[in-house]
């Protein structure tokens, strides 16, 4: 029961593991492209024999960060259900639209072929391999080098009068804020416990009841967000700080030759399992 | 409204952000509806408030920030793919506040139900529209999700969202309105 007010402990967000292993020392700018490189050749590639080579790779990524590959499982883990309701019924209605291949099975409306079982098996093993690679990503980069990657990255967007600076200061204070709302969220749950307010008591069906239970926690929320909103508004302000200025930072990055090595072979491993025309 | 971002807008879109990062990382951004799903998410309520508050920039901002936490905290393969969840959040914010804008000079409080109603249907229907697309759903199923959830889900948006706003306006200012320089939403 003690279990349901303790919100502080669940957060992961910016979860980071300093193994200082080779991936952590990467630029985060190369890591966060090679990342994005890699998950879109991931969604493209159809294939059994490209996955289970990516399936691989992944795993080779969380032996060279030195994370331990149960990191990654704990983000499977909850999601074997959905796969698997997900595979059956795409299994079962799938196979007049993918109706290409062999026919496996015909019975009535349902239709089973080879072209339906692939999408199948593919999209779980997809998903699997782009939860491993986030996963090492997020593990492996603190959520400040994320930021500043970030920025960096889509400071080409600047010239289109993209606001790229504005923008990486808006993830930062909403990345800030998790904790801090977290721990108010954590108090007001106790203080209307201790009133008597029930908390996931109705039904399931009761969708009104259920929607008015969330009522004392999410306006007070709002609420408290938008007093803190209204502070740091008047501290930015007293500061002088206006949106749209250049600034210039305290630690800049610099890109190595391993980096630049580093997202060449991504590129070339992404570019393979795209263009390959793999057998199976 | 002043055009781009204001310190306004880039602080509450941070903070909106804030919440629905918290929302969709603890159990409470989900409320349990008698669905095949089993879930009306009402994390996509900050994209919708700030859509109302500070305009279609940082309704958009709102979404992208719910659209990678949901893409980096999913648990359903269909959300693991870029395109189906960051893209069609994008539009949540938008759409909430066009009707917003739109229906605004009738009556202020129907103006703010209608457009998370909106918002909150935006999300279901382009989301299902692009699953079908890239292949993660038959189209009947997705129909069938359409009914049953994105209703109920709409209805627990415009219940909540109609609660936060018009507590704001009750009150009168959200918080005290201390800075002097920014303008009123």
């Amino acid at each position: 029961m003690a279990r349901e007010f303790e919100l502080t402990r669940n957060i992961t967000v910016g979860q980071y593991l300093p193994t200082g292993s080779f991936v952590h020392r990467l630029d985060p700018r190369i890591k966060l492209l090679a990342c994005g490189i890699l998950i879109l050749a991931i969604a493209f590639c159809n294939s059994y024999g490209g996955n289970l080579i990516v399936l691989a790779f992944s795993c080779l990524l969380f032996r060279l960060s030195r994370i331990p590959l149960r990191y990654g499982l704990s983000g499977v883990k909850p999601a074997i259900p959905f796969i698997v309701i997900l595979a059956v019924l795409q299994l079962l209605f799938y196979g007049d639209i993918a109706s290409g291949g062999r026919v496996y099975l015909e019975y009535g409306l349902i239709v089973i072929t080879s072209d339906s079982l692939r999408l199948v098996i593919v999209s779980a093993l997809r998903f699997i391999e782009i939860i491993f690679v986030s996963s090492v990503l997020t593990l492996s980069t603190s959520t400040t080098q994320l930021t500043h990657g970030m920025e960096s990255l889509l400071k080409p967007l600047g010239y289109l009068k993209f606001p790229v600076h504005e923008f990486s200061l808006i993830m930062t204070i909403a990345l800030r804020f998790v904790p801090t709302f977290a721990m108010e969220m954590e108090k007001m749950i106790k203080a209307q416990a201790s009133r008597g307010a029930e908390f996931g008591t109705g039904s399931w069906w009761q969708i009104f009841r259920r929607t008015k239970e969330m009522l004392p926690i999410i306006v007070p929320l709002f609420r408290v967000a938008m007093e803190r909103a209204e502070d740091l508004i008047l501290a930015m302000e007293a500061r002088c700080y206006t949106p749209g200025g250049t600034r210039s930072r305290f630690r800049t990055y610099q890109t190595t030759f391993r980096d630049g090595l580093t997202l060449l072979f991504i590129l070339c491993f992404s570019l393979l399992l795209w263009m390959y025309p793999f057998p199976y | 409204m002043e055009k781009g971002l204001t310190v306004r807008k880039i602080v509450i879109a941070g903070v909106l952000g804030a919440v629905a990062i918290l929302l969709g990382v603890t159990r409470l951004g989900y409320i349990p509806v008698p669905t095949a799903a089993g879930n009306a998410t009402i994390m996509h309520i900050p994209a919708i408030i700030g859509g109302i508050l500070q305009g279609p920039l940082v309704g958009m901002i709102i979404g992208l920030i719910f659209g990678i936490t949901s893409f980096l905290n999913a648990t359903i393969p269909l959300f693991k793919d870029p395109f189906i969840a960051i893209l069609p959040r994008l539009f949540i914010g938008v759409m909430a506040y066009l009707t917003y804008r739109g229906i605004r000079n009738l009556n202020e409080y129907v103006a703010v139900g209608m457009a998370s109603f909106v918002g909150s249907l935006t999300n279901t229907v382009l989301v299902l529209v692009l699953a079908v697309f890239r292949g993660y759903l038959a189209p009947g199923v997705a129909w069938a999700v359409a009914v049953t959830n994105g209703i109920p889900e709409a209805v627990v948006s415009v219940v909540l969202t109609l609660a936060v706003v018009a507590t704001g306006m009750k009150i009168g200012h959200w918080g005290r309105k201390k800075s002097k320089i920014s303008g009123d939403f």
